[in-house]
């Protein structure tokens, strides 16, 4: 499979009020195209600064990096001819209409002339902003705003949709629409990158994702894969329910190999791991007279996967 | 160019659309005509206490005055144009959008350049109309054609002026994280060139060339007063000590863009020429000499290092804006 973003060792480097700091850091990472990913990480993760260099608003200090093939430093023009950004906190001509903020970047992506009109009308339409095409940029909500902003970064028709920080201070219903945006627009096959702190309002729309921290990668993968390697190291959670005589059951429970701990409470046996022991569970039951109704292994959600790599980063999600 | 002129026109657009510049239009063709109408009513009623005729070129009047408002207003011009051109995008949020398409950064810098050039262009020229057509037709002068050509010289380097602190305030703008940290500094630079380099010249030659002797002037005609005229040997020393002053002054305020644009309208509109022919005297610092009427290109030719260095301080000022734009990361 092609990659729409593939870095190698990036690495930038700035001054800020005197000191150098190691936005990213030697930070190697691919996506796959057509894909929704999830880049995460806590705020001053280095996730904008990565994004950043991968449209060209800034210059890596060492490592490279290809966007849909193109070098981020020779290609940039190219690169950001194909790739939509929805910027941190967006940014529009407050002063100008919502249809003058999108034919004014619709002329700068070289759209030409008889197309822009349509072109303008059909991201409005599927940003549900028709009917204020015509309103001040100003006076809309933090909601419309964001919609519009999907709309400009939607404007070129781009095979690549970079999203930062989409969702932060959006209410529960403009995150549920943006993600229903995000999983239409990867039905079309354009590849979206979602950038958030705020992973558990989009962590469920990934397909991939990549945690950093401090400007370091710390775990990269498909989100199914990483559920099964945080198991493989913690161990399994397996739930049991059933019929005789439990408190005995639990006891013998406990001589299984790799069990580590067996909890009863309220008729319901959770046994932990260090591998799935649901077949030596099962066999003990008919041992000793207990009939199974309930017997599954409890998958962490991706909240206890993020929270995880976050505990183990020292990370302070808030 | 396709980005370059979207950018300009859009940009255009904003700035003549903005309340700020309709302000600044307004205020400053009514600053004009004021001053052009105080000092010509003034000067009215001196002259006719000595029961001297009003000067009888338009410009030896309405000339200086529009110089001297001029070089306070056309910076102002250009900075308050300036001042957000970079920081209020990046305050917005939509130096990052822009940024994001595939337009060179070149572009973005031009279209702001050439749009401030045009507004620039007109804001002067309408508040000089303005200005100069109040005074017209309050006053009852008219001014000649060779006058309005010279006027239009005389607005095209006060745009120039203009466009000298736009990429100053340009430049502020692009390195400030604020605007009204650019802003700040910008009038900063204005006041310092508008009020303290002179005075500091000032300063600087009454120290240098300090005046032993100074004539009393007095008017002979008036009954009563027994005039003690000054030898010629005081004389010569006193004009001397004067002209080596001037020329100190000259020196200092040469740093700044305001002395150049006095210097080319000193010539362009022969401002000594006119105040001589109405009043009856030379010209302070050019002498008697200079108090000649020259033609246009003449003119041009006497004020060119003043032309040159006036251009070369725009340019400089608009490179400095374009590297370190084009440098700057947008995080």
């Amino acid at each position: 499979m092609s990659y729409a973003v593939e870095a190698k060792e990036l690495t930038k480097v700035y001054r800020s009020e005197g000191d150098r700091v190691v936005a990213v850091d030697r930070l190697t990472m691919t996506v796959n195209k057509g894909t929704v990913f999830g880049l995460l990480g806590p705020n001053g993760a280095g996730k904008t600064t990565f994004i950043s260099m991968l449209v060209g608003l800034a210059l890596p200090t060492s490592g490279s990096a290809s966007v849909l093939g193109h070098d981020i430093v020779r290609d940039s023009i190219a690169i950001r001819k194909r790739v939509g950004l929805l910027p941190e906190g967006f940014g529009f001509y407050d002063h100008l209409t919502a249809r003058q903020n999108l034919r004014y970047i619709a002329t700068l992506n070289d759209i030409p002339r008889g197309e822009i009109d349509d072109r303008v009308a059909k991201v409005l339409e599927q940003v549900e902003l028709k009917d204020v095409a015509d309103r001040k940029v100003g006076g809309f909500s933090r909601g419309m705003k964001q919609r519009l902003a999907v709309a400009q970064a939607l404007i070129k028709d781009p095979e690549l949709l970079i999203f930062d920080e989409p969702t932060a201070g959006l209410d529960p219903e403009g995150a549920r629409a943006f993600r229903e945006t995000v999983l239409a627009l990867n039905k079309e096959g354009k590849t979206v990158i979602l950038s958030t702190h705020l992973l558990f309002e989009v962590g469920p729309l990934c397909d991939s994702v990549a945690v950093i921290n401090r400007g370091r990668l710390v775990v990269q993968g498909r989100v199914r894969e990483l559920i099964e390697r945080m198991m493989a190291e913690q161990g399994y959670r397996i739930v049991a329910k059933g019929v005789g005589d439990l408190v005995a059951f639990s006891e013998r429970l406990r001589g299984i190999e790799g069990v580590r701990e067996v909890k009863l409470q309220d008729g319901k046996i959770t046994v932990e791991a260090s591998s799935d022991v649901r077949v030596d569970i099962s066999r003990l039951a008919s041992s000793c007279g207990v009939e199974l109704v309930v017997l599954d292994v409890l998958e962490p959600s991706l909240e206890d996967l993020f929270m995880n790599y976050y505990r183990r980063e020292g990370i302070s999600y808030g | 160019m396709a980005d370059m002129f979207t950018i300009a026109s859009k940009e255009f657009s904003d700035i003549v659309r903005g309340k700020r510049f309709i302000i600044l239009v307004v205020a400053f063709g009514l600053i004009v005509a004021a001053a052009i109408a105080t000092v010509y009513i003034n000067v009215t009623e001196v002259l006719r206490g000595f029961g001297v005729a009003m000067p009888r070129g338009f410009l030896g009047i309405a000339a200086y005055t529009l110089v001297t408002t001029m070089s306070y207003l056309a910076p102002i011009v250009g900075l308050a144009l300036g001042c957000d051109a970079i920081s209020g995008e990046r305050e917005k949020g939509t130096l990052k959008v822009v940024l994001a398409q595939p337009v060179f950064r070149d572009a973005i810098i031009n279209g702001k350049f050439l749009a401030a050039l045009l507004a620039t262009s007109l804001a002067i020229t309408v508040a000089t109309a303005v200005g100069i057509g109040g005074s017209v037709l309050a006053l009852g002068v008219t001014p000649t054609l060779e006058d309005a050509a010279r006027l239009l010289i005389f607005i095209l380097f006060s745009v120039l002026l203009a466009m000298t602190y736009y990429g100053m305030a340009v430049l502020l703008s692009t390195v400030s994280k604020r605007t009204t940290q650019s802003v700040i500094l910008g009038v900063f630079i204005w006041a310092v060139f508008t009020f303290v380099v002179p005075i500091v010249a000032s300063t600087v030659a009454a120290a240098l060339v300090p005046i032993q002797f100074r004539p009393r002037l007095v008017n002979a005609t008036i009954p009563g007063q027994n005039a003690t005229r000054p030898s010629q040997r005081e004389l010569e020393v006193y004009t001397e000590a004067l002209r080596k002053r001037a020329s100190i002054q000259e020196a200092i305020n040469s740093v700044t863009p305001n002395y150049h644009l006095t210097k080319i309208a000193q010539y362009v509109l022969n401002i000594y020429v006119g105040m001589a022919a109405g009043f009856g005297i030379g010209g302070a610092r050019q002498g008697q000499a200079s108090v000649t009427s020259k033609s246009i290109t003449e003119s041009l030719v006497q004020a060119w290092p003043n032309i040159l260095v006036l251009s070369l301080a725009t340019v400089l000022a608009f490179i400095a804006s374009y590297i370190f734009f084009t440098r700057q990361e947008v995080r």
